[in-house]
């Protein structure tokens, strides 16, 4: 077994540890960040960049080092919230399992092995999802996510298997119906719109801690997988050639940035906010990856590892205004820094300068102009939608002023949210330590498309 | 042809089962006539592995029961699954069929090539469990969807050039996660309805 595979190894082994001592909070909560930091540590030091596990494929790409310490680095705040701010022990194991995915996904280097791999991640929160099932529909959310992730991930598995086995002299037809059930298993594990009903139902049920393992962790990792799948399974320079599947990623990618906009526009609350904003955010990703140019792809992964962190600031900070709020409207006053962290992720959301993830959106935006002006207009008017949702519930939240600026006690999910804000600021001001990564893989995208 | 029966009738079975013990052991029948019928594609280990996550996953949802009277009645979505299935079928084989038939005859009685009956029994699996996973109204026929559609994708995976054991016990244990998400969803639903 190849060194590489020890990260995942450690991840994996931890969980079931974690979760036989999970009830000793604090225990856990320790071993699970050690062994986080223990992964993500093996993964900067790794001395090799490939290896194999039995005859599977393991490469440690820079975009691989890189997305797996950003993610297993929000994994630890989302520990450290829920240890000191939120206790609930199922998510320790749950992270750990979560982690060894997400490393496991993005080192493998075949196409099934992935997507398989990423099912059980998409499987892994259910856990998470249910709390006190008696009062509320927790249970029917996370069947309603189990029921999506389960067929979005199965459809894929078999669209790739027959992808992998058919002869390459098919009709364009043929091409075509795979390709729409690849892209239609992916619109159905990330929640785009139309497939975006048991989001909604898990927002409003699911504690925060789990959407942002879900909605911070595993999303970002299936906008990676996805691109990572299509340079895989050879099908891309087929895909290229047929403008009318180029024209369907297009098109999702659209519906759901402007939909996802709408959706934040109309959010009641602040967790339906957030999960609207994350849906916009990936339909702009999918038309970055569908543009299959390097700019496009540079700014579909940037825009999905940055709407990750944002996600998870406001969402660790939604949970903490909620929880303060004691059933009444959250209002900044109760708790002022994690107000503040969930106004900083909105400009992450919006993808506004000086956040790293402007230059991912300026990168979409400016590809999605250069193929329709109708598609840069229609993600320009998402981006102005989002700011306006964004704006109106920071407002919203501070509605009642704020009578002293003093943190609130236990100011966890603020000081955690800022401490993600201060990593996409500093990504922003420097961000060629993060762009080079993502251009290295989106070379080999390139390559994938137009073999010589 | 006989295993191809086998297959759709246990399928049918399963769909049919209105308690989920009786669901989980018609699954495990699925698995076993899927296997059979895949066994010339398949090696010793892998039958192996996929005998231990048949048996596991249908064991897991038995357990999951508790008791024998637990499950979900079909009702007309038996109906509308089974449709679902036949139509969609001969519409998936005819797409995406990998086998050469031009010179094979599909007469009753006459042989035809394992890979053909490999790919209509996975098309098969697929299009009912989506059929069921899409009807479904509780974590009992969620399960149940999902876990034909994993059986289904088993069969497609033998007929793929790459590395067939890996890919089997990767698969397989998605099978064992699927059934345990499923189990931890039933028995948390049941909880709620009690």
């Amino acid at each position: 077994m190849s060194e590489l595979a020890a990260p995942v190894a450690l991840l994996a082994l931890a969980a079931p540890l974690v979760f036989a001592l999970r009830k000793r909070v604090a225990i856990a909560a320790v071993g699970t960040l050690c062994a986080l930091a223990g992964a993500a540590a093996l993964l900067i030091l790794a001395p090799e960049t490939h290896g194999q596990v039995l005859s599977l494929d393991l490469v440690l790409t820079p975009l691989a080092r890189l997305a797996a310490v950003a993610l297993l680095g929000i994994l630890a705040v989302i520990v450290v919230d829920v240890w000191l701010d939120e206790p609930a022990y199922n998510l320790f194991p749950t992270a750990l399992g979560v982690g060894a995915v997400v490393v496991a996904v993005l080192l493998l280097q075949n196409a099934l092995a992935t997507e398989a791999a990423l099912l059980v991640g998409l499987l892994l929160p259910v856990g998470s999802f249910t709390f006190q099932v008696h009062r509320n529909r927790s249970v029917e959310a996370a069947i309603r996510h189990f029921a999506f992730v389960s067929l979005g991930g199965t459809i894929g598995l078999a669209a790739l298997a027959l992808a992998a086995g058919l002869p390459h002299d098919q009709p364009q037809s043929t091409f075509v119906l795979l390709v729409v059930i690849l892209y239609l298993a992916f619109a159905l594990q990330l929640a785009l719109i139309p497939f975006h009903t048991h989001a909604a139902l898990l927002t409003a049920e699911a504690p925060a801690t789990a959407l942002a393992l879900s909605f911070g962790v595993l999303t970002p990792t299936v906008v990676i997988a996805f691109a990572e799948i299509l340079t895989d399974t050879g099908l891309l320079p087929s895909i290229v050639q047929l403008t009318k599947v180029q024209d369907l990623l297009l098109g999702i990618g659209a519906l759901s940035a402007l939909g996802g906009a709408i959706l934040a526009v109309g959010a009641a609350d602040l967790r339906r906010l957030v999960v609207s904003s994350v849906i916009a955010d990936l339909g702009m990703a999918v038309v970055g990856v569908g543009s299959f140019s390097g700019p496009g792809l540079v700014g579909a992964i940037v825009i999905a590892l940055a709407t990750g962190a944002s996600a998870t600031q406001q969402l660790l900070a939604a949970g903490t205004l909620e929880r303060r709020a004691a059933g009444g409207p959250p209002r900044a006053a109760r708790a002022p820094l994690a107000a503040a962290a969930f106004v900083c992720g909105g400009v992450g959301l919006v993808g506004a300068p000086p956040i790293v993830a402007f230059p991912g959106h300026f990168f979409v935006e400016l590809m999605a102009y250069a193929f329709a002006s109708w598609l840069g207009g229609v993600l320009v008017l998402a981006t102005l939608l989002l700011l306006l949702a964004q704006l109106r519930m920071a407002i919203a939240l501070f509605a009642d002023g704020l009578p002293s600026w003093r943190p609130e006690p236990r100011p966890i999910a603020g000081i955690a949210g800022m401490l993600l804000f201060a990593v996409l600021l500093a990504g922003g001001i420097a961000p060629d330590a993060l762009l080079r990564p993502i251009a290295a893989f989106a070379e080999e995208f390139l390559h994938a498309v137009r073999p010589l | 042809m006989v295993l191809l029966a086998g297959v759709a009738l246990t399928t049918l079975i399963a769909n049919s089962a209105a308690r989920l013990r009786a669901m989980a052991v018609a699954f495990l029948a699925v698995s076993i006539a899927a296997n059979a019928i895949a066994a010339g594609a398949t090696t010793i280990a892998q039958l192996a592995v996929l005998a231990a996550a048949g048996l596991a996953a249908s064991g897991i949802l038995f357990v999951a029961a508790r008791d024998g009277d637990y499950g979900e009645d079909p009702e007309w979505r038996l109906w509308v699954a089974t449709l679902i299935a036949a139509v969609a079928t001969p519409a998936a084989f005819v797409s995406f069929r990998s086998a050469d038939l031009s010179a094979t005859s599909l007469a009753a009685f006459m042989p035809v090539p394992s890979e053909v009956l490999v790919e209509v029994a996975a098309f098969w699996l697929l299009s009912s469990g989506t059929a069921i996973l899409v009807t479904a109204r509780s974590a009992v026929r969620t399960s149940l969807g999902a876990l034909l559609l994993l059986t289904g994708v088993q069969l497609l995976v033998r007929l793929a050039p790459g590395p067939q054991l890996e890919l089997t016990i990767g698969i397989a244990w998605v099978e064992v996660v699927v059934a345990l998400v499923g189990a931890f969803l039933i028995v948390n639903e049941r909880a709620v309805r009690e």
